[in-house]
């Protein structure tokens, strides 16, 4: 009985994270219809900042987190100035994901390589004093920053969602994600909206490496497996569904906590990949999507 | 330029290539060049027939150069001979990309290439898992290792890539393929097997991936750990090769490797790990800015300079 | 007023218009009429900033408009119902209001604008809490208007209106539509495939024929023309008959 309250905590705790990391992610995607696959090297980065504040200045890592939002989001705007608003220009939506595929495999190539070379390729984590502390809960053990991490992803899930559906800017990013087109026309200055989410969502990939670097551990070549988690969650929300996407986390994080009863936890990517494929195959438009 | 014109440059080309190692020393720095400059060629064509031809980007391509490579390694080692080891090893990347291109080829392109490269990472794991020490051919292999048949054995493996390449892309499934990649859509409506195509297309990208990981493994006999055969970085040069030369043209992945190989070995010693960066930002420079490749608007360019004379 | 002077416009290498000019007067209700195909929702995309010009110019009050974002074209008070509506299906009626007031002096007084909206299509304000994306054709073509005229507009540009709406629905609209024109002085840039309702509500008329003017004129003269007779109307020449 114990293992498997056990088993469900584990699965909440790395589920809420993963909904955590599927957020930014999903935003790019929806508001922009780009792909970003170096979403994964901006969370790695996002742990490695709240890292050095913390071996440099002993500031606790989650103390950091508005500063690692903060540098986080202006690497955000930085990739769409750079990278993404010049492939704005091509007509074509499939053409702009094909590319937007391509040179963002390139920033992933590219800070993949910076990290490694900033802080080599060794695993790094944070500990802190309190990073052993657990408590009790019905007889299973929940670690401390576990529950953290835990509160952290829903604040930043229930924030999101208070942002885009009860602020103006939050009703134009829903509005360019649905026709951007249309919403030009009404007046809403979309280059600007994009700007601003590929900043939030950068930021939001910042906060997730935090939780991640002070709950697990990060080295630069995680970030693609980040990456594939996000999808994973992306695809099992749906499309574009921001506000399935903790919920979405949570059903991969609980599967994946039962799997590693059966299988070693060494194989939690192989079995991303293949919930991602059965999910493709059976549900393509996520498991909350009504008969369409 | 004429067609026999063109045909007599390549078998020049061909004969210099075929004749030169017989002829002279060329010491066994330049040969492992060449050789890895086969490699990259054969991998750059396969990327080159679904990514650059079809259109679906495929960001895992490793993990079909990796299969064949380690299947090959071990048949070899098993005892099987290279020419049937290599084939084998081959059809096991076919096996693989029929797994993960029929459930995603249907569906829209970010699909296949996030599962292509999921793919590659999840090989990465388990194969890391599996084999955590080193693995290599007995020793009486390095005895007579000698470059000479890797090297024509990779002249040969070029020359086939290269012709696939160019006879798929002369036949109906080429012209299907073009289709799929200027507008799935349209291509759809005028009534053409888009998921069919898609398919044949993949799955002749992943014989000749696995063609060329069968080399590499001909090629090197010991692997301080065998997942090193899945590393992405396979996936970026073959990547960096084809932008470079110009995606979806013939010639285009042959110039983007030697390109590659040459500016790598230049930059390689000088810069360190630094030239990697400049390599990711000089492709997002062609991706972004020249749709064509450096060859291909080169080309351009001088076709419309000589239309203005005109 | 808005000037159009000699435009060409192309997708990419292909030409839509040629040497297109006219102009709007202040408070006018104008009509743009021509077959399917002609380059009449062109026209439209084009005033609106959604294509770009080669050649020409569009200025509005000694403005030129032809080099702005889109968004900065509403904010010169030009608004637009695109064919087809395009509502935010996903949004609710009355986000979907609110999204037509994104310009900043409009969203100051939006929730003025709002209550005179309701008063145009009461049945928005019924519907307001509902995803846009459930309401009936002819309310989402209420709500298209709507929100274009959130943006508190000098110029509304509307496209296809009457498409696929009822005969009766359409009538109403016109009233509603005149009825603004008189009121509030609003000028209307109107494009019709139903020839007939368009040059009955308009002052003016333009004709456009495979991405050129070839004809205008006051809309009464226009809709007794014996080619707009024949080539539009499907009626055969007086002599004829
Ligand atoms: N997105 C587009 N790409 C290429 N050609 C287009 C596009 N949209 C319209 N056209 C062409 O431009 C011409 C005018 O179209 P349009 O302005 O939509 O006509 P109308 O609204 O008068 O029916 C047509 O020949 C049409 O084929
Ligand atoms: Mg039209």
């Amino acid at each position: 009985m114990n293992a498997v309250i056990q088993t469900i905590l584990i699965g909440i705790v790395i589920g809420a994270l993963y909904g955590l990391v599927g957020l930014g992610f999903g935003l790019i995607m929806g508001v922009m219809k780009f792909v970003n696959i170096a979403h994964g090297s901006f969370i790695i980065i996002g742990g490695y900042i709240a890292y050095w504040v913390f071996t440099l200045w002993g500031v606790d890592p989650f103390l950091s987190i508005p500063a690692v939002m903060f540098v986080m989001f202006f690497m955000g705007l930085i990739l769409y100035r750079l990278v993404l608003s010049p492939l704005l220009k091509y007509p074509r939506a499939e053409m702009r994901i094909d590319k937007s595929l391509l040179v963002t495999f390139g920033v992933t190539w590219i800070l993949d390589n910076v990290v490694t070379m900033l802080w080599t390729s060794d695993t790094r984590s944070i500990v802190t004093a309190y990073t052993g502390t657990t408590f009790n809960v019905f007889g299973a053990r929940l670690g401390l920053t576990g529950l953290i991490g835990l509160v952290i992803a829903v604040l930043v899930a229930v924030a999101l969602q208070l942002l885009l559906t009860r602020t103006y800017f939050g009703k134009h990013v829903r509005a360019a994600t649905e026709d951007s087109g249309a919403a030009s026309l009404s007046g809403v200055n979309v280059q600007r909206t994009y700007l601003i989410s590929c900043g939030i969502a950068a930021a939001m990939a910042g906060v997730a490496g935090v939780v991640i670097v002070s709950c697990y551990s990060i080295a630069p070549s995680m970030g693609l497996s980040w990456l594939l988690t996000a999808m994973v969650v992306i695809v099992l929300a749906g499309e574009g569904n921001i506000a399935y996407m903790l919920p979405a986390g949570l059903i991969l994080g609980l599967i994946q906590a039962i799997s590693t009863l059966f299988i070693s936890c060494a194989y939690q990517q192989p079995i991303s990949l293949i919930i991602f494929i059965l999910v493709l195959m059976f549900k393509p438009n996520g498991l909350f999507a009504r008969g369409r | 330029m004429a067609h026999w014109k063109k045909l007599s440059i390549l078998t020049l080309i061909l004969a210099l290539l075929a004749i030169v190692p017989l002829v002279m020393e060329l010491g066994s720095n330049v040969m492992n060049v060449m050789v890895t400059l086969f490699i990259y060629i054969i991998l750059a064509q396969s990327w080159n027939l679904i990514g650059g031809y079809t259109g679906q980007v495929n960001l895992g391509i490793v993990a079909f150069f990796g299969i064949s490579a380690m299947v090959t390694h071990f048949l070899w080692k098993a005892g099987a001979p290279i020419y049937l080891a290599i084939p084998t090893g081959s059809l096991s990347s076919v096996v693989l990309a029929a797994l993960i291109g029929l459930p995603t080829l249907r569906l829209r392109g970010m699909y296949f290439a996030v599962g292509t490269l999921a793919l590659a990472q999840a090989a990465q794991t388990i194969v890391a898992n599996i084999f955590t020490r080193s693995v290599s051919m007995p020793g009486s292999f390095s005895a007579t290792y000698s470059l000479m048949p890797r090297y024509y054995l990779g002249l040969i493996m070029v020359v086939i890539a290269i012709t696939v390449v160019y006879v798929i892309t002369r036949t109906k499934i080429g012209l299907a393929m073009v289709a799929i990649r200027d507008d799935e859509q349209a291509a759809q409506v005028t009534g053409v097997r888009v998921f069919k195509y898609k398919v044949i297309a993949f799955l002749i990208s992943g014989i000749l991936a696995g063609l060329a990981g069968g080399l590499y493994a001909y090629v090197r006999l010991s692997f301080w750990q065998i997942s090193i055969v899945f590393s992405p970085s396979w996936t970026f040069d073959a990547l960096l090769a084809v932008v470079i030369g110009g995606a979806g043209t013939l010639a285009g992945p042959v110039i983007g490797s030697v390109f590659l190989v040459v500016i790598s070995e230049i930059f390689a010693n000088t810069l360190g790990q630094a030239h990697l960066i400049l390599f990711g930002l000089l492709f997002i420079l062609v991706v972004i800015y020249f749709p064509y490749g450096l060859i291909g608007s080169v080309d351009r360019i001088h076709q419309l300079i000589t239309r203005v004379r005109k | 007023m808005l000037e159009i002077s000699h435009i060409d416009v192309y997708y990419g290498d292909l030409q839509a218009l040629w040497d297109v000019s006219l102009t709007i007067g202040d408070g006018e209700i104008v009509t743009l009429v021509g077959s399917n195909g002609a380059g009449k929702s062109t026209l439209m995309k084009t005033i609106s900033g959604l294509l770009k010009i080669r050649a020409g110019y569009i200025d509005c009050d000694s403005i030129r408009l032809d080099r702005l974002p889109v968004h900065r074209i509403v904010e010169q008070g030009i608004s637009m119902v695109p064919e087809g509506r395009r509502i935010f299906p996903q949004m609710s009626v009355l986000e979907n209001l609110e999204m037509g007031a994104s310009i900043n002096p409009a969203r100051k007084v939006r929730q003025h604008t709002l209550k005179r909206i309701y008063e145009l299509f009461p049945i928005l304000k019924d519907r307001a809490k509902q995803l846009a994306g459930t309401l009936s054709g002819g309310e989402q073509q209420m709500l298209a208007i709507g929100r274009a005229l959130m943006s508190q507009p000098k110029i509304l540009l509307i496209d296809e209106m009457s498409l696929g709406l009822s005969p009766l629905l359409v009538q109403e609209f016109c009233r509603v539509i005149k009825g603004i024109n008189k009121l509030s002085k609003l000028t209307v840039f109107l494009v019709e495939q139903d020839v007939q309702l368009a040059l009955s509500m308009a002052h003016r008329g333009y004709v456009i024929e495979n991405g050129r003017i070839v004809g205008q004129g006051e809309a009464k003269e226009l809709l007794c023309s014996e080619e707009i007779k024949e080539a539009y109307l499907g009626m055969e020449k007086a002599d004829k008959t």
